[in-house]
């Protein structure tokens, strides 16, 4: 946990010559953001707090949604700035857990389809910042070296390239281009390769038919998260072009903030020409096992309990479908905790903690690892590659294995996923998302 | 010397900077503005263009007891405030830092320390939240039953410095008795235990003088508390909710004294809706399910223990306010609206002015502790201020009130007027409006024989003036036990108006060390 150094503080002349005129972009920003912002600023009493993986960690109330929302009132005010608030902003996950204990979310949700949006502030207060010229060093570095390479530095000191890109497919002879697209995540593509692999081979066995990209770049979205929004659009650009270019019109996402992505920031982006069908696999794959077209027959000897993804469970409401996965897998003792429950858990891997906060991401996932280990399970289960890594390395303390949902999947189904080509994380010391 | 206008740049000596650093490391002193600005609010209404007035110089965050008493005793030596920071989410302005100087935010000391299962005891940090302990005592089958509106986000050492209010505490006991010891740096930075007697678990002591109430409900003016041991109770099998509707308001006034006289021993409390409460939730709260024109007010009982205890004491309840001519509004409406206790009290969100123009509002909440014969007098009174109130600032609007019994016999009750403000609009005439309304509406609370109030505490601008009225003779024990305890006027400096008890001495901190003590202040 960092706060400014004591006495750098800038006085009250400097502030008011500051935030007396905002510049044009703070002050449209302001005005869109007022109302939202005193919804709960008004309503003040912070049931979030204790659902928000960074306040469990940090206890530290100015990295809360509820000061996340207030700062905007302060600003309005002229009494803060964007330089004043910007490093608070990065204390987030975009889990999306605050948005669902909001009393606001919960009580007038229905009647007036309203819900607080604090992941869309902390994102546009980010973008705020970089549009002000303040910068955070982590995010600059690690969205410049994805500018230059086209995909996230998840290797560290290893570059990433799109040469390398598709390297997780070798031996798979997976066209390239058509109607279906499999669209695989940084971290996935360059780290954990056996989860990709064993997708593709689960799509295959089960007859659906799908290419890769030409050229597939990142998605974007961490760009997006992170307020690089120039960037995330140039990249969302790209991919759409080369999607257009094979004739593609579904893309099937396998990471959760891809999905976010394409179902979120693209028709943000392209409006009603964004005409893509985005498929999320773990959904496809549930709906497979049910039609009996994936039958998992090898017992997976293991005692697990589930990681709700919070893309998946907070921000999309995709909870049943890995259940049912995993209740399909012969031999697994599961021990389940309920989606609301997990509403205040998190691995910490998203939103860009780990690239400003790394310490950050280790003790939250610290904590979800702790709290599988009171279930007495020696595996846990995500279907989320970037949270499997902090996760992974969480485990290793209470010999806890992190396995991904769909690699569980393609082994039940008599694949082998840890040995081979493109088997296990990559031999290489990144940071993670 | 008053607190300036202004939020400027901390204001402390760099000596004292320096050691609290030495302290707590520089990880845990935030000087930066969005940390004092965001630790200078609780959810009670405040023009927003004042904020600035009460922005802190400085917040740390201390991990431990040792820790706390030694900022406490650095900031004593210096002649600086300290404002005790809990869950922030009081009502009475008790977190808020009227004279600046340093916060001390205790949230970081979370931890469940211990869960004795032989004496049914936690002991917990000051900065753990009842949900929160109530996840970790789940396994063992254990509840912790403090139970505030607040519940999923108030923490224990707030209920302390509160002396709190539970919505089951009819069953269980409010705050004051189910904390029963817990350990305080006193504005001296020493520390101390305190409970009833010695025994960290005893629940009742003759031993030498209670000191455990007279360092409850003290709004942070005495110490910070830093450690609990709590009581706890066998998680009930069964929670029973019914709630009836009436056509009149007398009639359910005499339901809930009917309910809480009847000897049911898992009953937990009772609820009373007015008509205006009815006509509010109907107008302007989305999640409410609207009963016809003829409901004019609504009670709730609720039983909590054995299924078998609850089964035969609900029954019973079921009888006496069927009896009282209640109509009962079905399990679908009285489990989804008590469920959702918590989270309804601060929405919905909304209000009405004057003329009607839906309006984002913030939600205040007046807490008189009233006998049951005067509830009707008071809610006629009640209503006809905050009626005036609107007739010459549109920006209020009158959210009804609810009665909760206060124990198990139903003699007096919590009895709350809920005001919607916009404070966006809160303007300096409007504000002044507001506070003279307040203090009308203590007056009426004491002038039926109450108490201002019954749980969030009363030093707030307005009723913070009848608080000498209200305790006479007590009042200026108050002061004397102030003076005695924090000779130099560091803790919660302005709260309660006890600047009073240094008036001959000059004494007090303030900035730069000034008498915040003098006369001529007023009552603030």
């Amino acid at each position: 946990m960092t706060d400014r150094d004591p006495g750098t503080d800038s006085g009250p002349d400097s502030r008011t010559a500051e935030t007396s005129q905002p510049s044009p972009v703070t002050a449209e920003f302001i005005e869109d953001w007022r109302n939202a912002a005193y919804n709960c600023f008004s309503s003040g009493h912070k049931f979030c707090r204790e659902v928000c993986p960074v306040m469990q960690e940090t206890r530290n109330e100015s990295w809360t949604p509820t000061a996340f929302h207030a700062n905007v009132v302060a600003m309005e005010q002229g009494e803060l700035s964007v330089e004043d608030v910007a490093e608070d902003y990065v204390n987030c996950t975009q889990c999306g857990a605050c948005e669902l204990r909001c009393p606001n979310t919960l009580f007038t949700g229905d009647f007036y389809r309203f819900r607080t949006r604090t992941v869309d502030l902390v994102k546009q207060m980010r973008a705020l910042a970089v549009d002000n010229g303040v910068h955070q060093s982590g995010y600059r570095r690690w969205n410049l070296l994805t500018d230059e390479r086209g995909h996230e530095p998840v290797l560290g000191a290893t570059p990433v390239s799109q040469e390398h890109v598709r390297d997780w497919a070798d031996g798979l002879d997976l066209p390239v281009g058509g109607e279906t697209v499999l669209f695989v995540d940084c971290e996935a593509a360059f780290y954990r390769t056996s989860l990709p692999r064993a997708v593709a081979r689960l799509l295959r066995l089960a007859g659906v038919e799908f290419g890769l990209m030409r050229e597939q770049w990142c998605c974007g979205g961490p760009a997006a998260e992170m307020g690089y929004r120039e960037q995330s659009r140039r990249f969302a650009e790209h991919n759409l072009a080369d999607w257009r270019a094979s004739g593609t019109r579904r893309v099937l996402v396998l990471d959760p903030h891809d999905y976010i992505t394409f179902t979120e920031d693209y028709p943000a982006y392209f409006g009603e020409d964004f005409d893509i069908e985005v498929v999320l696999v773990v959904e496809l794959l549930a709906r497979l096992v049910d039609e009996g077209k994936l039958v998992p027959s090898v017992p997976v000897e293991r005692t697990v309990t589930y990681h709700d993804p919070c893309r998946l469970n907070k921000r999309k409401g995709v909870w049943e479908e890995p259940r049912r996965i995993l209740r399909a897998i012969p031999g697994l003792t599961f021990h389940d905790v309920d989606r609301v429950t997990q509403w205040s858990y998190c691995s910490g891997a998203g939103g860009g903690l780990p690239v400003e906060k790394p310490e950050l991401t280790a003790a939250i996932s610290g904590t979800r690892m702790r709290r599988a280990a009171e279930l007495n399970v020696d595996t846990l289960v995500s279907a989320c590659p970037w949270s499997e890594r902090p996760l992974s390395e969480a485990g290793e303390e209470h010999a806890i294995d992190v396995v991904d949902l769909h690699e569980l999947l393609a082994e039940s189904c008599g694949f082998d996923v840890y040995t081979g080509p493109g088997a296990g994380p990559a031999a290489a010391g990144g940071d993670g998302r | 010397m008053s607190a300036p206008a202004t939020a400027a740049a901390p204001q402390l000596p760099d000596r004292l900077l320096a050691e609290l650093v030495d302290v707590l490391g520089p990880a845990y002193v935030l000087t930066s503005k969005t940390a004092r600005y965001n630790r200078a609010r609780v959810p009670a209404p405040f023009p927003v263009h004042r904020w600035p007035e009460r922005v802190p110089d400085l917040v740390v965050l201390p991990g431990t007891a040792e820790e706390t008493a030694e900022v406490v005793r650095l900031a004593n030596a210096h002649r600086v405030p300290i404002v005790p920071r809990d869950g922030g989410t009081g009502l009475t302005d008790g977190a808020v830092p009227e004279r600046r100087g340093i916060v001390v935010d205790v949230k970081r000391m979370n931890a469940v320390k211990e869960i004795d299962t032989d004496a049914w005891t936690a002991t917990v940090g000051p900065g753990i939240n009842m949900l929160k302990l109530n996840e970790a005592l789940a396994p063992h089958g254990l509840i912790y039953p403090d139970d505030p509106a607040s519940y999923p986000c108030s923490l224990v050492g707030g209920r302390i410095g509160t002396s709190g209010w539970s919505l089951v505490g009819s069953r269980y006991g409010h705050s004051r008795d189910l904390v029963l010891s817990f350990q305080l740096v006193l504005p001296t930075g020493d520390l101390i235990r305190v409970g009833d007697g010695g025994g960290r678990k005893t629940s009742k002591s003759s031993s030498g003088y209670q000191l455990k109430h007279l360092f409850m409900g003290h709004q942070g003016t005495l110490g910070i508390a830093t450690e609990a041991t709590l009581k706890l109770y066998p998680k009930p099998e069964a929670e029973l909710s019914p709630f009836f509707a009436f056509s009149d308001y007398d009639s359910a006034h005499d339901c809930v004294r009917r309910l809480a006289r009847a000897g049911v021993g898992v009953f937990a409390g009772a609820v009373l809706f007015d008509e205006w409460k009815v006509d509010y939730l109907r107008r302007d709260d989305e999640a409410y399910i609207p009963q016809p024109k003829d409901v004019r007010a609504l009670v709730c009982a609720v039983a909590y223990g054995n299924e078998d205890e609850v089964r035969a004491g609900g029954r019973r309840l079921m009888r006496i306010a069927r009896d009282a001519g209640g109509r009962y509004l079905g399990d679908e409406v009285s489990q989804g609206d008590w469920a959702a206790r918590h989270d309804r009290y601060a929405t919905p969100l909304h209000g009405r002015t004057r003329e009607g123009q839906v309006a984002p509002m913030s939600w205040h909440c007046e807490d008189a502790a009233v006998n049951w014969a005067r509830l009707p007098a008071v809610r006629r009174e009640w209503h006809a201020i905050v009626e005036r109130l609107r007739e010459r600032h549109g920006i209020f609007d009158d959210w009804g009130m609810f009665c909760y019994t206060s124990a198990d016999t139903g003699v007096d009750y919590l009895t709350e007027i809920d005001v919607g403000i916009w404070e966006q609009r809160l303007d300096d005439e409007a504000w002044a409006a507001w506070v003279d309304a307040k203090r009308d509406i203590a007056d009426v609370a004491l002038r039926h024989g109450g108490s201002i109030s019954a749980c969030h505490g009363s030093c707030r601008e307005g009723e913070v003036d009848l608080v000498p009225l209200e305790l006479g003779g007590g009042y200026d024990v108050m002061c004397e036990v102030k003076r005695a305890l924090d000779p130099h006027n560091i803790m919660n400096p302005g709260k309660y108006g006890l600047h009073r008890a240094y008036s001959d001495s000059g004494g007090g901190s303030g900035p730069g060390g000034g008498d915040v003590g003098g006369s001529g202040e007023g009552v603030r």
